[in-house]
Parts: structure tokens; C-alpha cells; sequence
């Protein structure tokens, strides 16, 4: 376990080098100056920017600048949204954590949905009921997710009015910033409204994290069918089969533990894209996370939004890679002497 | 392959077309490769057979419900948009932008991806683990993010957009040919050929690529279905094809602010996109189906 | 990691939990109740600051000026009167170059976390006020930037020649010269009382920049929370000099993308909504109404009169001879627009039936074009802007429209259009032939239409980007602005209009109307006359009774904390 932890160590490292070194290259290849792109101050005097100049070390080599840019990410200094005109980090850490918070139930509901179906899906290979979960599977892989999600908010948001269709709960509710994460913080409120607030939050998040769901559930469906029917075909589930367990024993005893273990190797890629298909959700739903925010600053051309939140981004998604490697190690054994980082 | 019979022997299909064979025998993935044909051919003759030009306006038929409708025109099968213009013509242009943009796109850079994967599967060492953590860095990003900031980088537009794809989908093929080479260095026909002393590259043309074309091809169809996806989304987020090409995410964001007067300004689009990419992945079905029988048989 | 995936599956849990029971309509109750006594207000941007002085802006002044603040007198009713506000009344003398404001002396700002009022409103926050748009060394002129846009087109401080207290509640301003709209400026939106007690509370705590960003003001809501491109929270300000707003809370829900505005405002999600689309799918629905007043713009074609070939009259007229305007406000602003005759809309006083147009007549076009010996045509390029506006919804499809007209007449059209500033940037620079723009007044004077858009002074420094200038034109609008006989000034500004349509240089196409949707259970007045908008009046009918129990204090109180 030391020397895959060692190897992991060195593979985030290594990643969050090339992950600096890609934002920092960001700033040349912007239009515009490279210090303002790095600091976000358009507005800076001529003093201002030999200072800036300074403290990012433009004159020096590039090692030195990259060292420098590299010492203001350290320090939580992203530079200010040329936009907005207020620092990167603050807005990153209020919209970051709905992201995540989207992004993980969205990741929850897929499990829950994908997982099980494909699972029913290998059982029952190759007839009706797999035909019917495949087919639905390549529907669902299919549908762009900006069409879903407006499809989505038509029949449930407009026809039937049930659930909400933007934002993350309803503006009337004043929930004070704690972590970020809607529902912690409404635990945590002293709001006299707190379970209304915790049930519209609830209907809030519903909608678009089904929306996301719905392709990521369908590759679990893909993947835990795949690893079900692999598993049913082993010699230790025929050999339980000879020593006459009944189906209801093998399934859930031995055949789900063994192919789930299969399938949570893979959570961590299948997430990277689920966080994709919740930026393009985001604008749809107008829910307050990075994604939006990451697009509007795309349209409004404000380069160091755009290099400091794909920082985040992808940190926050190599984090998550790296993390379900280290669940699927400490469950599988067999994985910790694997060679190399795939 | 004109090669003269000298000998009575029974002749080998290649691996290709064993696969074909297999292939044409599943019905499913025969209508997916069929939708497949038609796409194409409509993406190249758009122009020719489109009844009405894609982005003149005509200011008589405003949100013309389609045909069915009973407020419907014939000669305006699906509708008209919020200035008159065609909606089967903007669906039949937008079929080249959004589909024959995404299959030029996945073959170009299937070319690129191979060219260097088969290059760097010859290396080792250093360089070579190097290159496999980069590409698990750059694989680990998900594919429409990294579109999306290349496409920041190079600014708005259809042109970058197809760029930006064509980048972010070389990573891919690199891997999986690299894997993929790699692996069958290892098996023993290419030893022999080795010990026959012919080069890496001639083993790689001759012996190597027929392996591993129905592969790369199952990637190309994911590629490819991604890449239709990619497209549409980057239009419709108005950062890839911009206002009045016919692009089929274009089309919808454009239709949106209709949405509620007239919806099939929003339905059609979405719905040749679901077209065109199911027809993409019952073809990319088709062939790991049959890739995994003739392993079987 | 695996902690707060536990939570999660919990919290997942209570989602589906709250699913079930939020489908089955349990939450309704005390829910409801905090949504009668609140109003959500869907807007189409983030104000940038909340001073009303700073900004010309329509969002910015939508967002602060009626909510936060109040005026000396206001515009009442439909004649569009002077009526007393913080002023309890006021008097001028008879050369109209001193006016007296007696001041109220019952009016409280607000408190807030950030600051509380140890006094009324006295004649030191009104000094305060203009002092900080007047001097330019004042402790605050500087502070955000010290463009104060309004007040310099109107040229308020050459106007003004110095600000008097006479005592604690009686001020007066001395004018360098009789100027009749002076009044009609201190009743807009622009020219709101700040406290000048916050003020040194701010000196003293060496935070000046906060005065615009987190506000004091008298007005009917305060501020209690904003994030930018988000949303803005107002509570009611208690102790209101009038009767309190009928609303405890007010929510503007910044929605720029107007799709998104719409489908809030058919999920019930918001309760009034700005600049709506789909009127149709409004009007159909039973449950929400459609309301709009004729705000004072218009929408406008203009030519570059320093450039070949407009710098010729004749051209000019041809080209608008050429273009069926009547087409154009069918189809950009289906319908809901009026068609503009000349600069000034119908809604003005000044605005005269017997304004002149010149119509619509290619053939006629034709032969002007042979006479100006440009026979063969020639081609030109329209600058079409690139954001939507009331007085312009679509400027790219009216340049398009324009293109087809002038086809027929044998002009060649090329369409440009940039990023906005941009624009706005290479306009002022006068790099365009022609182009579509519009203009909104800020307050119902008719001068407000005709100098900032066509004068010569506007020429240099303002908006005038025909760079058309036209000596007796001028002098009739300054003789408007020295006379206060009311027929007199109407009789100046026609021979003005007169001169507009002879000249051309531009042509005025559309009128239109701002329009807003609202649920049907949201009752009282919120657009104002000259556009903008106050949600002072406005209540929810459903349950007026049963609002004033829930309002018991103590309750109240826990949620302002």
C-alpha cells in the first residue's frame, strides 16, 4: 500500500504540474498582455503593473515567472476577474462547492439507477428485459443534454409544475455561506424556515441532477453489465452453483461484491465526465456553479476567470480520479501492485 | 490483394471483412450503418437537394408550424424559423456542418492519433513514461471541457471549434493505438516476421494495422459520436458555429427564445441530433458486437 | 472522503424523501406565507452600483433609485406633474434663478448592519448630495470614478451656480441662468438624496468606495445582500417617512438570458418579470398578464453627415425615402411599437400631430438619388448594433430588412456590426457610414430628445453620432429651454422637428413600448411612466388579512436576522 500511495503521490504531483504549467502557458497564449492576463487587473496604472511586473517576475526567465505564478496559486491568489473586478478565489470557493454538490447526488443517482439496472441487465442476458435496458442505455447515451434538460423543464418544471426549473432553491430563503454545500449549510442555518428550505432545496437539485444522471447511468449500466456477466461466468461462482447455493445466495453474496468492485475503478473517469455534462446543465438550469460561471467568462472573453477556474475544474476532477484509485485499492488487493497509473 | 493462385487453397477472408460479414448479419447495427450512409449523403449533397437557402429570410413565413400542423404549408415540411427561413433546409445544411464536420474531424485526427501512437509504442524508457502519464492527464479531462477551453484560447467559432475537437480527440487514439500496438508487438506473428528481418515500420503496415483497423474504427464511432455531441453543444452554448449557420445546436439555441410560441424550432434540431448520433453508436455497437463473436468463434 | 460520501447517500436520502413529500404538496403552509409577503422580480442584468448619480444606466437606476432612495419632488399622476416628495414643498422666484426646497423633517434613512442613523434628513444630506456631483473637490466626487453621466449632459454645473442651507430643513439653488427644465432634472431618478451621515461614518473609517456599493438611503427597501450577476435582496425599510411598503421582502433575480426569464416566470419561479418574450404565450395563459407603457425612445436609422455620400441632404432623404418603415416595425417589433414620425414620441407634451413624414417612395428615392448624380447607386455599410434593446429588439434583422429596400433603389448594403463596446468606441470615432441605434430619455423634458442626440455641443462630447450640426437648430432649442410658456417651447421644438425632417439626418423608425409580465395574484403599479420601475405599491392579493398576522414582530425579526 506504501509504494501505491508513493506512486499516487507522484502521479498528482506530477499532474498538478502539468495542470499549473497549462494555465500558466494560458496566460501567452490569451490575447492581450500576459502579466494582466495572469493578475485580471485591466484597469492597472503604470506603477500598478511594474509592480505586477514584479511580483510575477516578468523579467526574469520563464522558470522564474513560472515559479512566481506558481507561488501566487499557492497562496490562494488566482489574480480578479476582469469582468467583475473581484478576486477569482472568492467566487471559486462560493461556486465551487455546487458544483460538487450537483455533480455528486448527479454521480449518487446514477449509481443507484445504472448500477442495479445493468446488474438486472446481465442476469437476465441476452433476453427481453436486457434487450429493453440496452436499448434505453443507447437512448440515453444519445440524447444531447442541453435537448434533455429542456425537454425536462418543459413537461416537469412548466406542464406539470412540479418541480422547480433554475437556481438552486427558491431566493426567498436566506441560507448563510458556511461550506458551500446548499444542504450543509441549511443544517447548519438558524433559519425558522429551515425544512422548507431543506424541501425546496431538495426539488431544486432534482431536476438537473436526473438530467446529468441520465448518460453517466447509462455507462454504468454499459460497465456493471459487462462486469456481471464476467463475474457469472468465473469458476468460483460455479463452483457456489455446484455446492448448491440458490441463485438468491450467489447473487447478492458473491457475484454483486465481486463485479462492484470492478465498476467503482471506473467512477473516477465516468466523473470527469459527468462534471462536463453538468457545466452545459448549469447554463440551462442557471445553477450558480463553476460551469456557468467558467461559460459566461468565455463569452465575456475574462482570461483569468477562464484559467484559474479550469485549474480548479480539473484539480477538483484529478482529486476525485486519484481518491476513487485509493477506495478501489483499499477494497481490491490485487490492484495495489499494479505497475503503472491506469 | 491481386495475387495470383498458385496453390488450391482455401482462401482467407481478411480480418475485416470477416468482421463485415459478421456484421451484415445484425440487423440492428445494419439500419444504424444505413442512417450512417444517409447522413453522409445528405451532408454532401445538402446543397443540392435543399429545397430553400438556409439563412435568406422571408419575411411572409414566420414561424411556420410544419406541415402537419393544420396551420402548416406544404411546401415548408418542417416549419419555418422565426425569419422565414426553411427548417428542413437549416436541418439538411446543418447535417454537413454538424455530422460531416464531426466525421471529418474524427478522421483527421485518427490519422494524427495513429501516426504518433504507433511511433511512440516503438519507444521506451523515460519518454515513454512520460508520454503515458501526460496522456492520462490529458485523458482525464473531459473531452468538451478541453474543447471548450481550446476554443477560449482561439476565440468563437465554427472553424476553432472543428480545430479544438480535432485536438482534444487525438489524445485518444494515440492511447489506444499505442495500447493496442504495443500489444500485438507481443505476439508471435510479429516475432516471426522480426525474425524475418523485416523493419518496425514494415511490421507495423503489414502486419500490425490489419489487426487493429476494427478497433481503431469501434473508437472512431465513439469518437465520432462524441464529437457530434461536442459540436452541437458548443453551438448551442453560442461558442462554436455562430449565429446564422444552421448548425443543429445553433438551430436550437436560436429556436429557444420561440421555444414556447413555436417548439419545433427546438424539437426538430434536438432530435436530428439524437438521430444522427444513435445512428453513430448502433454502427459503433455493430462492430464491437462483431469484433467480440469472431474473437469467440 | 468516505465521510462525506455517507453524508451524501443520507442527504440523498432526504432528497428523494422531500421528492415524495413535496409532490404530495406537504410543504405548503408557513412556505406560502413567507412567499405572499415577498415579491421576486426577474431582471435582465446586475446594476453596476447602487447610486442612481453614477449611471445612466436603465438596470442600475431599476435597481436603486425608487427602491433605495427618494428625490426632492417626483413626477405624479398622468399629466406627469411636479409633485412634493422629500421636499415638503418649494418655491421659485419669478426670474426662475433661485429655488427654495422646505424639507421634511419626519424622513428616516435606513438601518442596516452596516450603518445606523443617529438623525432625520436634514439640509446637510441634501448639500451633500449635489455638493458631491457639483464639486470636484469634495471628499466623494472622486470616489467611483466621479462621472456623474446625467448631470453632465445636462450641464448641471454650469447651471448651477452654488447650493445654499438656509437652515437645518430649507435649501436653495442658485442657477447662473433661468433654465425650465432644471426642475423636471432634480425630479428623475438620477438626482436621489444620500445621507451624509454615512458619509463621515464611512471618512472616519477610511471606506469611502462602500458609499455606492453597500447604499443608505430614505427610500421604501433597503439593502440587505448582493452578488453580483445573482441577485439582490431588499428588506422594507420600517420606518419609511411614508406608509410602509406593503412587502416585507423584494428579490430581484438577475436573469440576463431572456429565454430563462420566461421559463422562470411560467414556473412560477419569479412574480414579475422585465422585458418579456412570447407575448402571445403570455397573454394566453389565465394566470399571468402582460403590461406595458410607452416609454419615452426611439429607435433610429443615422447617417454620417461628415462622409461622402451622406454629407449630401439629398442622399440622405433618398435612403430614407427608400426604407418601408412600416415593414420594419412589423416585423422587429411585431407590432408593439408605434411608428415614429419624427425624434419625439407621441407620449411627449411637446409632441405635435402635425409633425411632417417623409414617408415611403422609392420612386421618388430613385430620382433624388439621379438629381444627387449618384444614378448608378453606390454601396454603403450600416453599423447594426449588437444587443437587444427596447428601442431596438433586433438590429441586425432591421439591417438586413434595410439592406432588401435599398437593394431596390440600387444602393448596396455591407452589415457590420462589433462587441458592444467596441461599438460604441468606433462610433465616436465616426469610422461608420450609416448605422441603427436609439435613444432613451431619462425624464419626460422634450429637451432630453433634442440636444443630447443632435446638438452641436453633443456633437464633440455627447451622443450626437450623425455629427450633424445645424447653427438654427441650436438656437431654437436654446430659446426652448429659456422660456417657461409651455406653447411657446412646443411651438420652438416643432420648427425643430421641421428642421430634422428636411435635413435627415437620421431617420427616427419606432417608438416602442417597455413591457412587463407579471402573476395575476401581484397587484399595485410597477412601471413608472418614464420606464422605470418601484415596487412600493405592490402587494399579493391572495391573503391580504392573513399578511398582517403573519407579521408579527417578533417573527419578523428572527428572519431579518
Amino acid at each position: 500500500m506504501l509504494t501505491f500511495t508513493l506512486r499516487r503521490l507522484a502521479l498528482f504531483l506530477f499532474t498538478m504540474m502539468v495542470l499549473t504549467l497549462l494555465s500558466f502557458s494560458l496566460s501567452f497564449l490569451f490575447p492581450g498582455d500576459t502579466v494582466i492576463n495572469h493578475s485580471g487587473q485591466i484597469n492597472a496604472t503604470a506603477t500598478d503593473l511594474a509592480k505586477l511586473n514584479e511580483a510575477y517576475q516578468m523579467d526574469k526567465n520563464i522558470f522564474r515567472q513560472y515559479s512566481a505564478y506558481l507561488q501566487h496559486i499557492i497562496n490562494g491568489d488566482f489574480g480578479q476577474s476582469m469582468a467583475s473586478q473581484s478576486p477569482i478565489s472568492n467566487e471559486i470557493i462560493e461556486l465551487l462547492p455546487a458544483t460538487i454538490e450537483l455533480s455528486l447526488v448527479a454521480l449518487l443517482i446514477a449509481m443507484l439507477v445504472g448500477i442495479p439496472l445493468g446488474f438486472i441487465a446481465a442476469i437476465n442476458h441476452n433476453k427481453t428485459s436486457d434487450n429493453a435496458i440496452l436499448s434505453f442505455a443507447m437512448i440515453g447515451y444519445s440524447i444531447p443534454v442541453f435537448w434533455l434538460g429542456l425537454l425536462a423543464i418543459l413537461l416537469f418544471s412548466i406542464g406539470l409544475g412540479w418541480l422547480p426549473s433554475s437556481g438552486k432553491i427558491s431566493l426567498l430563503f436566506e441560507i448563510e455561506f458556511v461550506t458551500g454545500i446548499q444542504f450543509i449549510d441549511i443544517l447548519l442555518s438558524d433559519s425558522p424556515y429551515k425544512w422548507q428550505a431543506f424541501n425546496n432545496a431538495s426539488a431544486h437539485i432534482i431536476l438537473p441532477a436526473c438530467v446529468i444522471a441520465l448518460a453517466p447511468a447509462t455507462i454504468f449500466i454499459r460497465l456493471s453489465r459487462a462486469a456481471m456477466i464476467e463475474v457469472l461466468a468465473t469458476s468460483y461462482i460455479r463452483a457456489a452453483r455446484a455446492k448448491g447455493l440458490n441463485f438468491r445466495q450467489i447473487i447478492f453474496r458473491h457475484a454483486i461484491r465481486n463485479a462492484l468492485i470492478q465498476i467503482i475503478r471506473h467512477v473516477g473517469l465516468q466523473f470527469a465526465n459527468l462534471v462536463t455534462l453538468a457545466m452545459v446543465t448549469e447554463v440551462i438550469f442557471s445553477w450558480p456553479g463553476i460551469g456557468r460561471w467558467l461559460i459566461e467568462s468565455i463569452s465575456q472573453r475574462d482570461y483569468t476567470a477562464i484559467q484559474s477556474g479550469l485549474l480548479a475544474l480539473s484539480c477538483f476532477i484529478f482529486i476525485v480520479h486519484i481518491l476513487t484509485d485509493f477506495i478501489y485499492a483499499a477494497l481490491n488487493p490485487l490492484a495495489r501492485g499494479n505497475n503503472h497509473g491506469s | 490483394m491481386a495475387r495470383e493462385k498458385i496453390y488450391q487453397e482455401e482462401v482467407f477472408p481478411s480480418p475485416f471483412m470477416q468482421l463485415w460479414g459478421i456484421f451484415r448479419k445484425t440487423p440492428v447495427a445494419m439500419v444504424g450503418f444505413c442512417c450512417f450512409i444517409f447522413l453522409i449523403t445528405l451532408a454532401i449533397f445538402a446543397p443540392i437537394i435543399s429545397p430553400y437557402s438556409p439563412v435568406e429570410s422571408n419575411l411572409e413565413m414566420i414561424l411556420l408550424p410544419p406541415a402537419w400542423h393544420p396551420d402548416g404549408n406544404v411546401s415548408y415540411l418542417l416549419g419555418t424559423d422565426e425569419l422565414g427561413r426553411d427548417m428542413l433546409s437549416r436541418l439538411m445544411y446543418g447535417t454537413s456542418l454538424t455530422f460531416g464536420l464531426s466525421f471529418i474531424v474524427v478522421v483527421f485526427s485518427l490519422v494524427i492519433g495513429v501516426v504518433i501512437g504507433s511511433l511512440s509504442a516503438l519507444t521506451r524508457g523515460f519518454k515513454s513514461s512520460f508520454l503515458n502519464h501526460f496522456l492520462d492527464v490529458i485523458l482525464s479531462i473531459p473531452s468538451l471541457l478541453l474543447a471548450i477551453i481550446i476554443v477560449a484560447i482561439l476565440g468563437p467559432g465554427i472553424g476553432n471549434t472543428v480545430w479544438a475537437i480535432a485536438i482534444v480527440f487525438i489524445p485518444q487514439f494515440i492511447h489506444i493505438t499505442r495500447y493496442a500496438v504495443k500489444e500485438e508487438f507481443r505476439k508471435d506473428y510479429v516475432l516471426a516476421s522480426r525474425l524475418d528481418g523485416a523493419s518496425n515500420f514494415r511490421i507495423l503496415y503489414y502486419s500490425v494495422f490489419p489487426n487493429i483497423v476494427e478497433r481503431l474504427m469501434s473508437q472512431a464511432t465513439l469518437a465520432q459520436s462524441a464529437a457530434i455531441l461536442d459540436i452541437a453543444t458548443l453551438g448551442f452554448l453560442g461558442l462554436g458555429a455562430q449565429i446564422p449557420l444552421p448548425e443543429w445546436g445553433a438551430i436550437l439555441a436560436n429556436g429557444l427564445e420561440h421555444f414556447y410560441i413555436a417548439p419545433w424550432t427546438v424539437y426538430l434540431p434536438g432530435l436530428a441530433i439524437l438521430f444522427a448520433v444513435v445512428a453513430t453508436n448502433l454502427v459503433g455497437e455493430g462492430i464491437r458486437h462483431a469484433l467480440k463473436l469472431r474473437k469467440e468463434s | 472522503m468516505a465521510v462525506s460520501m455517507m453524508n451524501f447517500k443520507f442527504i440523498h436520502f432526504l432528497t428523494v424523501a422531500a421528492l415524495i413529500s413535496s409532490i404530495m404538496g406537504c410543504n405548503e403552509g408557513d412556505i406560502s406565507s413567507l412567499s405572499e409577503r415577498s415579491i421576486i422580480y426577474c431582471s435582465e442584468g446586475s446594476p453596476e452600483t447602487f447610486n442612481p448619480q453614477l449611471s445612466t444606466s436603465g438596470t442600475t437606476s431599476d435597481a436603486s433609485a425608487k427602491q433605495l432612495y427618494n428625490s426632492l419632488i417626483v413626477y405624479k399622476g398622468n399629466k406627469n406633474t411636479l409633485a412634493p416628495s422629500l421636499a415638503s414643498s418649494w418655491h421659485v422666484t419669478r426670474d426662475g434663478k433661485k429655488i427654495t426646497f422646505y424639507l421634511r423633517q419626519d424622513v428616516n434613512f435606513h438601518q442596516t448592519s452596516y450603518f445606523t442613523p443617529t438623525r432625520k434628513l436634514n439640509a446637510d444630506d441634501v448639500l451633500f448630495s449635489f455638493n458631491r456631483i457639483l464639486d470636484k473637490d469634495h471628499a466623494f466626487h472622486q470616489i467611483s470614478g466621479g462621472q456623474y453621466s446625467f448631470f453632465q449632459s445636462v450641464k448641471f454645473s454650469e447651471l448651477v451656480e452654488k447650493i445654499e442651507k438656509i437652515n437645518d430643513f430649507t435649501i436653495r439653488f442658485i442657477l447662473k441662468r433661468n433654465d425650465s427644465s432644471f426642475l423636471a432634472n432634480l425630479a428623475t431618478d438620477y438626482a436621489v438624496i444620500l445621507s451624509e451621515e454615512y458619509g463621515q461614518q464611512l471618512t472616519t473609517q477610511d471606506k469611502q468606495h462602500e458609499i455606492d456599493i453597500l447604499p443608505i438611503g430614505t427610500g421604501p427597501f433597503k439593502l440587505q445582500d448582493y452578488r453580483v450577476g445573482s441577485l439582490i435582496r431588499f428588506y422594507r425599510h420600517d420606518e419609511y417617512w411614508q406608509e410602509k411598503a406593503k412587502i416585507e421582502q423584494l428579490v430581484y433575480d438577475i436573469s440576463p438570458n431572456k429565454s430563462n426569464r420566461l421559463t422562470k416566470l411560467l414556473a412560477k419561479e419569479c412574480d414579475v418579470s422585465s422585458y418579456p418574450i412570447a407575448h402571445t404565450t403570455i397573454a394566453e395563459r389565465s394566470d399571468l398578464t402582460l403590461e406595458s407603457i410607452t416609454s419615452l425612445n426611439v429607435g433610429y436609422f443615422g447617417f454620417n453627415t461628415q462622409k461622402a455620400p451622406f454629407d449630401n441632404k439629398l442622399v440622405r432623404q433618398a435612403i430614407s425615402l427608400a426604407i418601408n418603415k412600416q415593414a420594419l416595425i412589423d416585423t422587429i417589433y411585431q407590432g408593439q411599437a408605434a411608428r415614429a414620425k419624427s425624434i419625439l414620441p407621441e407620449t411627449s407634451w411637446a409632441y405635435d400631430s402635425e409633425t411632417p413624414e417623409l414617408g415611403y417612395d422609392p420612386v421618388r428615392a430613385k430620382s433624388l438619388l439621379e438629381v444627387a448624380g449618384y444614378a448608378q447607386g453606390f454601396t454603403m455599410d450600416i453599423w447594426a448594433m449588437p444587443v437587444q434593446r427596447a428601442y431596438n429588439p433586433s438590429a441586425v434583422t432591421m439591417a438586413k430588412l434595410i439592406q432588401a429596400d435599398l437593394k431596390k433603389i440600387g444602393v448596396k448594403v455591407k452589415i457590420i456590426t462589433y462587441e458592444w463596446s467596441t461599438f460604441l468606441r468606433r462610433l465616436s470615432m465616426g469610422e461608420h457610414q450609416s448605422f441603427l441605434l436609439g435613444w432613451t430619455a431619462d425624464h419626460p423634458d422634450p429637451d432630453n430628445f433634442f440636444t443630447p442626440m443632435l446638438s452641436c455641443t453633443s456633437r464633440e462630447k455627447g451622443s450626437n453620432r450623425t455629427f450633424w450640426c445645424n447653427k438654427e437648430y441650436d438656437e431654437l432649442l436654446k430659446k426652448a429651454l429659456t422660456t417657461t410658456n409651455m406653447s411657446k417651447r412646443k411651438g420652438y421644438y416643432a420648427q425643430a422637428m421641421t428642421i430634422i425632417n428636411e435635413e435627415m439626418p437620421l431617420l427616427a423608425i419606432a417608438h416602442s413600448k417597455r413591457f412587463q409580465a407579471r402573476g395575476t395574484d401581484v397587484k399595485g403599479d410597477i412601471l413608472e411612466n418614464f420606464g422605470g420601475i418601484s415596487f412600493y405599491d405592490v402587494y399579493k392579493s391572495n391573503n391580504v388579512s392573513n399578511t398582517n398576522k403573519v407579521m408579527a414582530p417578533n417573527k419578523k425579526a428572527k428572519v431579518i436576522d
